[in-house]
């Protein structure tokens, strides 16, 4: 056969083969099965909890006995690691409290691994066994059950009903986020939420009072609609549709402040989520509003924002900058040292403004980001209550105001304010303050502790697309549509791989 | 006779450290991810599905758009890296006072790594504060040359051009340094002009290090992964969604799966030996070895 016949059939083969598309979504692949097709509701609280004369899910899960700790201590200290993904900053004032620890007593001693962000930390944890995983693990926001699912952890719940941990100074909040069918899985540790970011000389120039945000998304439009008209500012608001931000994330976030669920199962607490709720009139009302404020508000979408700093940039830009943009409150230390910097032009680092992320209920309320403290079962009893101590320690009202101190971060615990350094802080510098007034004063109720999902994250990024096509003018009804079809396969297919 | 075979036992016994490598390290994991790749994973387990996942996946929406991304990806990279490689390897080779410091300039970017190649380029593209964005204006202000789905491939490509070149360049001035001079001193007494000796001369004699550098570049454009990761992570709307950055799903349906991650992975894998074979078989015959 000559070689030329080779080629051909290459050439024919592959070209016969892409030719295929089966149209299908890689997600059912090997599936013999169709895909459920599910309806979205929009009947919020529509739950299937299970009867409360069940047994406790927690006495079915790995135990925790905190007197195992004094027992081994005895003879030497017992070492535990944890896995973080803290970097800079963040990694060092964690060293820092760690020393602390460390030598504040002889029973325990841990030794940090730094994995190099989130996403190492996750592919490293979930590829490991019982042997190469650490005694504790800090895991972000979006991964709760998919821990779950590893059945690799030691419920906190369980240290702490076994020390009798008093949990009364919490934020319901930051207790509740890592929380399902209720257990606690994890303990909060460093929390974030979005809020706004703008620069005052251009409210100013504006004739907008510099002191006072927009807080719903009607006051937003006026803002924008007055920062442009006036000319004060080339674009109001920079608009993303990043799945960590505008995309995902803060979808979450608006849907929990208008009262409504994400996804069904009250959030996926209750029980495992099967499909999500966006879908409907409220994503709706909520994204054609965001639509708005390109088309009528003078905002500017500037993408999918992989780097996280296109939103903040924007800002800074030379010649056509915004004014305000949507932002963790987890980059405000960096924002500040950048603007000390002299990135913009005319503007000092006092006079950035901070307030709350403006949406429906006047802005009010946020679901917890950032990331929680997981015990890694199977490592022996010692070593669970050792890294229940080390985290007690963690989360101890005088860790938690020098770590927010230090970070940024919102404390997880009120009586943290009380002491200084966050409570002068919290004086000296308000802006620090936004975002923990905005998370305790989120609504009552469930629809306050954002959704649990599976393949999270996944779900994020089809959402993101639906944001984009909207954000770009696309028509908001058939991108919900098409996005919510395709985060429910993601979940149908998730649920069934982890039965 | 008898000398050869106690030869080759002597051989066998000598190959048997690489082959036990190479079967642990290379067969080994090979075999496992083409079984892999008929499974679909949860977060602890792996239920099997037949092999025809492969073929679900390969004709999946994802993995077609992929397929696509990746094929524009190096049909745009392979032959502006050539062409620029190898212009910049004809202009340094000269012999003249100085040339030393450009060959240093035109190789530099081999040693530079993709993470900080997509790093600069990430500033330079940037709508805000980049360079290249005020110079050019238009998309490259709003929404930026990495944000607009119609440019962001480009952008991409000219990241990992430029990162590419000082290879390209590198083997290219190799290969010219092995033409022989009496070869150009003959074709210019026949009459040859400068353009002409170039395509008559320089070309067929280069062109099994052009094959060379076809195949190698082409084999690196289906594997970029950094500049995609660090750049785009796979968008704006999936526009830069390349083969490797499927197989890796952040946030993608293969995310939560490591069996449609190896299904992926293995599907690269056969995509890639097509390739080759069609570029070695198609272009061989080309290409001139000397003699």
């Amino acid at each position: 056969m000559s070689r030329r016949v080779v080629v051909c059939m290459v050439v024919v083969g592959g070209v016969f083969a892409a030719s295929c598309r089966s149209g299908q979504s890689l997600t059912n692949a090997g599936i013999d099965r169709a895909p459920t097709p599910v309806t979205a509701s929009t009947v919020p609280g529509q739950t299937t909890v299970p009867p409360t004369t069940l047994p406790r899910k927690l006495d079915s899960l790995p135990p925790c006995d905190v007197a195992a700790l004094d027992t081994a201590a005895a003879t030497a200290p017992v070492e535990i690691t944890f896995w973080h993904g803290l970097s800079n900053e963040l990694g060092r004032e964690l060293e820092r409290l760690t020393g602390v620890y460390n030598a504040s007593q002889n029973k325990v001693k841990v030794t940090l691994q730094f994995q190099g962000g989130y996403e190492e930390t996750i592919d490293k944890y979930l590829q490991s066994n019982t042997d190469s995983r650490p005694d504790m693990v800090q895991m972000p926001e979006y991964m709760v059950q998919q821990m779950i699912d590893t059945k690799s952890i030691v419920p906190t719940q369980a240290c702490a009903e076994s020390a009798k941990y008093d949990t009364s100074a919490f934020l319901p909040q930051a207790l509740g986020a890592y929380a399902t069918e209720g257990v606690q899985w994890s303990m909060p540790f460093n929390m974030s939420v979005p809020v706004l970011y703008y620069l005052k000389p251009r409210f100013t120039a504006a004739g907008l009072d510099p002191e006072v945000s927009p807080r719903s998304l009607e006051e937003l439009l006026a803002t924008s609609k007055q920062l442009v008209s006036s000319g004060a500012s080339a674009y109001s608001l920079a608009l993303d549709s990043d799945f960590d931000g505008g995309g995902g994330w803060y979808i979450e976030q608006w849907l929990a402040k208008s009262g409504e669920f994400y996804a069904d199962n009250e959030n996926g607490r209750a029980a495992p989520a099967t499909h999500v709720l966006y879908d409907g009139a409220g994503g709706v009302k909520l994204l054609t509003a965001l639509q708005s404020m390109v088309t009528e508000g003078g905002a500017v979408y500037v993408g999918d924002n992989a780097s996280g700093q296109d939103t903040f940039l924007k800002l800074a830009d030379a010649t056509k900058p915004a004014a305000m943009t949507i932002g963790t409150s987890a980059a405000l230390g960096p924002v500040l040292a950048i603007v000390r910097g002299g990135i913009i032009p005319g503007v000092l680092e006092s006079e950035v403004g901070v307030g709350p992320m403006p949406g429906p209920n006047d802005g009010k309320g946020a679901l917890v980001g950032g990331a929680s403290l997981y015990i890694v079962d199977g490592k022996g009893g010692a070593k669970a209550a050792a890294s229940w101590d080390y985290m007690a320690f963690l989360e101890s009202a005088s860790s938690q105001s020098q770590w927010a101190a230090a970070t940024g971060y919102i404390p997880v615990r009120n009586d943290a304010l009380t002491l200084d350094p966050i409570k002068s802080l919290y004086v000296t510098d308000p802006r620090f303050k936004v975002a923990y007034d905005q998370l305790t004063s989120s609504l009552p109720g469930p629809t306050s502790q954002g959704p649990v999902i599976g393949p999270h994250k996944a779900v994020r990024r089809v959402t993101a697309l639906a944001v984009a096509e909207v954000l770009s003018g696309g028509d908001v009804q058939t991108a919900l549509t098409k996005a919510a079809q395709a985060a429910n396969d993601l979940i149908t297919n998730y649920n069934a791989q982890n039965k | 006779m008898k000398r050869k075979r106690r030869d080759s036992g002597l051989a066998a016994l000598m190959l048997v450290p690489s082959g036990v490598i190479l079967l642990l390290f290379v067969v080994y994991p090979l075999i496992k991810a083409v079984w892999l790749g008929q499974q679909r994973c949860g977060v602890t387990k792996c239920t099997n599905n037949g092999f025809d996942q492969y073929l679900d996946a390969f004709r999946s929406n994802e993995f077609q758009d992929a397929l696509i991304v990746t094929a524009k990806y190096a049909l745009i990279t392979v032959p502006i890296g050539l062409v620029l490689g190898v212009a910049l390897a004809v202009l340094a080779d000269k012999y003249m006072r100085g040339v030393g410091i450009f060959r240093t300039i035109f190789s530099s970017t081999v040693a530079t790594s993709v993470a900080v190649a997509s790093v600069m380029w990430f500033f330079l593209l940037n709508p805000n504060v980049g360079v290249l964005s005020e110079w050019i204006g238009g998309i490259a202000k709003t929404p930026g040359l990495l944000q607009d789905p119609r440019s962001a491939l480009w952008a991409v490509s000219a990241s990992s051009i430029w990162a590419n070149l000082g290879f390209t360049f590198i083997v290219v001035t190799a290969g010219l340094q092995g033409v022989p001079k009496d070869l150009y001193e003959s074709a210019y007494v026949d009459g040859a002009g400068g353009f002409s000796r170039f395509t008559n001369v320089t070309l067929p004699m280069i062109s099994p290090t052009l094959l060379f550098a076809t195949v190698v570049l082409t084999t690196r454009a289906f594997q970029s992964f950094g500049e995609v990761d660090l750049l785009t992570e796979g968008g704006p709307l999936g526009k830069t969604t390349t083969l490797t950055y499927l197989a890796y799903g952040s946030g993608l349906p293969t995310s939560n799966d490591d069996g449609l991650r190896a299904t992926v992975s293995v599907l690269l894998f056969a995509v890639l030996l097509a390739l080759a074979l069609v570029q070695f078989r198609g272009l061989e015959k080309r290409v001139h070895y000397g003699n």
